[in-house]
């Protein structure tokens, strides 16, 4: 039992939990968007860049997942790490950021955001696995922010996070220059996801890409999409009478206000 | 207590000294996670308040959220006792902190300024909660390659260019040999009339 | 960080590279397709490593597991069929060399090579022969057969479209009564590694597709996979 005057959040059940995966027993496994995320700032504003695969383990659990999650009009976020976490996380904040532009009556700034996403995971110590890349635009000009999951800022020029983010700075460290143009930055953008899309395994499929400047916002889902399926060789169609039917039942609504003419059967299993 | 898995740290040189007319404190620019520099122009040297700044060492979240603990508190002290915070007060604060959160927190600071009061101060606060008023401080991993550079450069009678280039050779030494010191050297020389912030790269220094 | 160093405080002799083979036999002939990902964790250490030789004129070895046992046995493996060759003037049959297999690795059972193998060629009798082993050298002649990363998501489905599995119409028993045609066995195969790369982050890059026939001895075709 915890002692009622202990002040602050505690984490006993997350020890408790430790201790039992040690001992051998099965815990819950959550998907985690093993991912490539990366952002900069060009010329006129910033750019935010993802890849679209999820994974469970081994096995991709969804191919074109969306990972730049919306905050306001003029900031997106882009998350790496537990996708439970960094979906709640950012959806809390942008819910928290519009009350905030209610009552202020102005256009919520990137830094309020990055406070109220840095102080909510570090109350949570590191047990909310959300690895951020916070990008937006406001009356302090583009503005480019990573949040770690303990509640680490950093402010940089160009930055890349999750499992894919080794790839994704080589290309940056390589190519990144100040002020670049529009359609250059965006190309580096989608060359740097695709650098952790085709050399990291836990990225794949698709590059999103989200550029935020002083007056609009793009979001440009599937911007590429290199990993386009191959069109099967042969038809897997059963043909009838491959399924064996172990019983046969017809079953009707009962409406009081229908008349019995008017019922509809509701399950028809047919025999071949 | 080590840092948590994962967890981003300042794994650092961070270095404050007193001179004949100024302060003069310094840092390497390199925050790591495990072998992956994670930011190689970090700036640990935090503004706290007026003429108070603050080197940031241990785990990055720690530090960083109590920097702005502090500043805010002492921005509550500035207004509600109508007098402008000293060096000691701020460390004091900082101190307090560090060492009701022993058991949660892996935070190494320096505390360094001018205040009207008592001029120029420096404060080391190690991991743990104590408190150090010293001429010179040294603090993170790569503070242990230099110590005995410092003990012998050292002179508090230093005036601002040669105490300059005394921080800077200290830290460049401390980044060759430490593998999570690196990048540039960043230093900020405060004295009563404000504060002068210059970067190099540790190439750009000469040693001896 | 290199695989067989120590890992923490426990020294760590096997790393899984990943991949996925998947062979079947038909009436007169054999194909065994396999990836040539080779990867480690997150990592791919190279897009281009095939699983599966070419050991005889009649057999194909593929293997999947940790790359640098399955490389050590299967250099055992061509050594023993290159000594046979000279010693009796002839090459060894894919009975033999399933056999042959078989004994080798049990000879490692308490320090055994991580590799889970697959033998096919073509038997005395002419017909299409898959050989499967545990890595201890359990071995086992089947119709086809899934090893490897994917082996969960191939081998089901060749259950159900080779072996009749749960099928109204066609009863297991008389699988070989609707043994797939050469044309047929290669359209399920890269049909199915084009499915196990969308789905499994191990299997990827290339494939290739080994052919074995009486006549024609041994064919191998090489085409693209996902690389993502």
């Amino acid at each position: 039992m915890v002692p009622a005057n202990r002040r602050g959040f505690h984490f006993d059940n997350c020890k408790r939990n430790e201790l039992l995966e040690s001992k051998g027993s099965i815990t819950a496994k959550f998907t985690k968007t093993g991912t490539t995320i990366v952002g900069l700032i060009y010329k006129d504003g910033v750019i935010l860049g993802a890849d679209t695969r999820a994974t469970e383990g081994p096995i991709v659990a969804d191919k074109n997942c969306e990972k730049l999650h919306r905050l306001t009009e003029n900031m997106y976020c882009a998350g790496a790490g537990t996708a439970a976490d960094t979906e709640y996380t950012t959806n809390m904040i942008a819910s928290k950021l519009e009350l905030h532009r209610l009552n202020t009556n102005r256009q919520p700034r990137v830094v309020t955001a990055a406070s109220m996403l840095s102080q909510h995971l570090f109350q949570y110590q590191g047990h909310i696995g959300a690895n951020l890349i916070l990008g937006g635009y406001d009356i302090n000009g583009p503005q480019l922010i990573s949040v770690m999951p303990h509640g680490s800022t950093d402010k940089l020029p160009y930055m890349t996070l999750g499992s894919g983010m080794l790839a994704a700075m080589a290309v940056f460290e390589t190519k990144w220059k100040p002020n670049m143009e529009r359609d250059d930055a965006i190309a580096l953008v989608t060359e740097a996801v695709s650098a952790g899309i085709f050399n990291d395994l836990g990225s794949g499929s698709n590059v999103d890409v989200v550029v935020i400047t002083k007056d609009r916002t793009d979001y440009l889902r599937n911007h590429s999409k290199p990993n386009q399926r191959v069109p099967k060789q042969t038809s897997y169609k059963y043909p009838p009478g491959s399924v064996s039917v172990i019983r046969k039942e017809v079953r009707y609504h009962s409406n009081a206000n229908q008349s019995p003419a008017a019922v509809v059967p509701e399950v028809v299993m047919s025999e071949s | 207590m080590g840092l948590k898995p994962g967890e981003v740290s300042t794994g650092t040189t961070i270095l404050a000294g007193k001179f004949k007319d100024c302060i003069i404190i310094g840092a390497d620019s390199r925050t790591s996670m495990g072998t992956y520099i994670a930011n190689r122009v970090t700036d640990k040297l935090t503004h706290v308040v007026d003429s108070i700044y603050c080197c940031r060492s241990g785990s990055a979240a720690d530090t960083q959220a109590i920097a702005a603990i502090v500043k805010y508190e002492l921005d509550v002290y500035a207004t509600s006792h109508n007098e402008r915070p000293t060096v000691k007060v701020a460390a004091k604060i900082f101190k307090r902190y560090l060492y009701e959160n022993k058991s949660r927190l892996t935070a190494g600071i320096i505390v360094a300024g001018w205040d009207h009061q008592d001029g120029f101060s420096v404060y080391n606060l190690p991991v743990g909660g104590s408190i150090h008023e010293m001429n010179l401080a040294l603090g993170g991993s790569g503070s242990l390659f230099i110590y005995g550079f410092c003990e012998e450069m050292y002179s508090p009678e230093m005036n601002r260019e040669d105490g300059l280039k005394f921080i800077r050779t200290a830290l460049k030494l401390a980044m060759s040999s430490d593998a999570s010191s690196g990048g540039m050297i960043r230093t900020a020389i405060i004295d009563e009339n404000g504060v002068q912030r210059d970067d190099v790269l540790g190439s750009d220094v000469k040693t001896y | 960080m290199v695989p067989t160093e120590h890992h923490g405080d426990q020294w760590e002799p096997y790393v899984d590279n990943g991949g996925s083979t998947l062979a079947i036999a038909g009436e007169d002939f054999v194909v065994i397709g396999s990836d040539t990902r080779s990867s480690d964790g997150y990592n791919i250490n190279t897009r281009y490593d095939p699983k599966a030789f070419k050991f005889t004129n009649n057999t194909v070895l593929a293997t999947t597991g940790y790359r640098a046992d399955c490389k050590s046995m299967a250099k055992s493996v061509q050594a023993q069929i290159t000594k046979y060759a000279h010693d009796h003037g002839k090459e060894m049959s894919v009975e033999a060399m399933a056999q042959m297999l078989s004994i080798m690795m049990y000879q490692k059972r308490f320090f055994s090579y991580y590799v889970f193998p697959i033998v096919a060629g073509i038997d005395k009798e002419g017909k299409g022969a898959v050989y499967s082993y545990d890595p201890v050298g359990n071995m086992e002649r089947v119709g086809f057969r899934a090893f490897g990363s994917s082996s969960a998501l191939l081998q089901p489905f060749i259950d159900d479209q080779l072996g009749f599995k749960n099928r109204a119409d066609i009863k297991p028993e008389e699988r070989e009564l609707h043994l797939p045609d050469l044309q047929q066995a290669k359209n399920i195969i890269t049909d199915v590694f084009n499915g196990a790369a969308e789905r499994d982050i191990y299997t990827g890059d290339g494939l290739q597709l080994f052919t074995i026939t009486k006549e024609g001895g041994i064919e191998l075709e090489e085409l693209p996979l996902k690389r993502d």
